[in-house]
């Protein structure tokens, strides 16, 4: 059964976040116009505009009461407005949205899908030079931090071969459509793709290895030796399909990891997923974008990871004893 | 806790290799002032040279000598990575054995905002955070600290409750030592090899994250650090002088991350003996 435990600690950090999000503009020293609005919010400013911005959240009032108004303004799905876009915020981020989602879900299921295949491999060979040698380079590969390894692809493939574009997720104004787009896209997408997948790549696959090696030394492994089965029944039915476990759990985890890489990639491709979005933010100090990607970004790691947990007993009945 | 975490290390090539990176790593900081043969922040009108005799990796756009910047480079990844990885370790330590040894609904409070955190995508609060303060080499180490405790704590915490067992520590206790005399004298030193692994963890993601946001451009930007010369020389990554600028920068970061993860790993069959000599060689 699904844990009292888990639904809770979700409440919490979801509490925490909101709360975050509210109180920290509000303890800025100065205006919190500014903080919430950002500046490009006071070129535009108005004596109307002002006394509406401040009705909108409470400003005038005690910070209970502005506690209430922001969580009212919440549930309505009010993300606030972009005064450096002229838009609203939740419009400016969903348009971003789907190439960060494009990008995330591609290297997610990359990483993921290649790190079990190569730990299943290594960890079947544990000791053997194959196994070294993958352990050895993927641990390397991992510690390259992923817009270095970005940042090394766009060169090596981008200005020296010239085989992929450098920048952007389209050719703009190129007018295509049908097969030739949907080719265009992926060519911007390839060099991307390709670093954080590299980058994060060792995250599944030393896992996937730790665990392969101490299922290998499981009884039930000798009994399947025992009945005669073929090798590679024994090593992806029997040992890989439990090695897979633990990955599955961190997936939430790593999806975080990968989001938060994506910021970095898209940065380095001038990619214009919500990455790049949250950069033009922080330089233009324009809050509510920060703020809004921040929430959304926050609130999704933590629904798939709930998701995660939901799931998990259903994939090892053994957990559901454990509560 | 039978398995000697040194010997552990020292017995595997890559632990070796590791640790050589680390300590040249700290020797290049240490040493900074002596090996940098200009001043990182000097600007000069000569931007953009090529390497010479007398610039080894040439000037960056503002004329700045690229060795001395990434010499003292070195310097403020160490420092944020140590820094948060010694109060990140402490934080975690103290109320993970506080949250063992007391019990009740203190450690269930604990536990749950320990719990709390870990689901909480780390990167992006900080970033937010630091979107609205900016943060020095200080606060940008408190701020990693503050966030990065849980997941030690939760170990430690785990270690902590399996230790109280044992005999040595109701004997202990039977001759009166109260909980602080209990955790500091009993616990907290059988838990060395882990306080070790989740330390060297610690330094690495500091390590990273200081680099991260550098490269974001929030952080303090009177402070020469490496994710912020890397985030430079992209600009002007259409010119050569990645050869010299970028690269350079971008693996001596790797470098730091790639030996820490080495003694990591050299370092894991503490936490899961099962592992044992299973590593690279």
């Amino acid at each position: 059964m699904f844990s009292k435990r888990s639904v809770i600690t979700y409440v919490i950090a979801f509490i925490l976040i909101l709360l975050l999000n509210f109180l920290l503009p509000r303890m800025m020293p100065g205006d919190p116009l500014t903080a919430i609005y950002g500046d490009e919010a006071l070129v535009a400013m108005t004596p109307e505009l002002e006394a509406e911005l401040v009705e909108r959240f409470a400003l005038d009032h005690p910070l209970w009461q502005q506690l209430g108004a922001y969580f009212v303004a919440l549930f309505q799905g009010e993300l606030g407005y972009s005064y450096y876009y002229n838009a609203p915020v939740l419009s400016v981020i969903l348009g971003r949205l789907p190439w960060t989602l494009l990008l995330v879900g591609t290297s997610l299921l990359l990483s993921t899908i290649l790190g079990i295949v190569l730990g299943i491999e290594s960890g079947w060979r544990r000791g053997s030079r194959t196994d070294r040698t993958l352990l050895a380079g993927l641990m390397s590969l991992n510690g390259f931090p992923d817009f270095f390894l970005g940042m090394l692809l766009l060169i090596a493939f981008g200005v020296i071969l010239g085989v992929f574009p450098l920048a952007g997720a389209l050719t703009p104004y190129s007018g295509l459509s049908g097969l030739a787009l949907l080719l265009d896209v992926l060519r911007h997408l390839f060099l991307p793709v390709a670093a954080l997948t590299l980058a994060h790549l060792g995250d599944s696959y030393l896992l996937t290895r730790n665990t392969m090696i101490t299922v290998l030394k499981e009884p039930y492994m000798l009994t399947a030796k025992a009945k005669g089965l073929s090798q590679r029944l024994l090593k992806y039915r029997h040992a890989g399909r439990n090695s897979m476990l633990p990955v599955v759990t961190r997936t939430g985890i790593w999806m975080g990891r990968v989001v938060t890489g994506t910021l970095f990639v898209e940065l380095v491709f001038a990619y214009p997923g919500v990455g790049y979005l949250t950069y033009e933010a922080l330089l233009a100090r324009d809050y509510p974008i920060i703020q809004g990607v921040f929430l959304m970004v926050a609130i999704s790691v933590l629904v798939v990871n709930f998701l995660i947990d939901l799931s998990y007993p259903k994939l090892d009945p053994r957990v559901s004893y454990a509560y | 806790m039978h398995i000697d975490l040194k010997r552990e290390i020292k017995e595997s090539g890559p632990g070796k290799t590791g640790l050589i990176i680390l300590l040249l790593m700290i020797t290049v900081a240490l040493a900074a002032p002596i090996l940098a043969p200009y001043d990182p922040y000097q600007q000069s009108t000569a931007s953009l040279l090529s390497p010479s005799w007398s610039h080894w990796l040439g000037t960056n756009h503002v004329g700045q000598d690229i060795w001395s910047r990434l010499v003292f480079g070195a310097r403020t990844s160490l420092l944020v990575g140590f820094g948060v990885g010694i109060l990140a370790t402490l934080l975690g330590t103290v109320f993970g054995v506080s949250a063992a040894l007391v019990g009740g609904l203190y450690e269930k409070v604990v536990m749950r905002i320990v719990d709390a955190f870990i689901v909480i995508p780390m990167i992006i609060v900080i970033i937010l955070i630091s979107a609205y303060i900016r943060p020095g080499i200080l606060t940008l180490i408190l701020l990693l600290s503050l966030l990065s405790w849980q997941g030690g704590a939760r170990i430690m915490r785990a270690q902590a409750l399996s230790l109280k067992e044992r005999g040595h520590v109701a004997a202990a206790k039977s001759f009166g030592a109260n909980r602080f005399y209990l955790a500091w004298r009993h616990i907290v030193p059988d838990l060395g090899p882990i306080l070790l692994v989740e330390f060297i963890y610690g330094v690495r993601r500091a390590v990273f994250m200081e680099a991260g946001l550098a490269f974001l451009g929030i952080s303090d930007p009177t402070v020469v650090s490496w994710g912020m010369m890397m985030r430079d020389a992209l600009s002007f990554s259409y010119l050569n002088v990645w050869q010299w600028w970028l690269v350079p920068t971008g693996v001596a970061l790797s470098l730091i991350i790639i030996g820490l993860t080495f003694i990591g790993h050299a370092a894991e069959p503490v936490i899961e003996p099962r592992l044992r000599g299973v590593g690279i060689a």
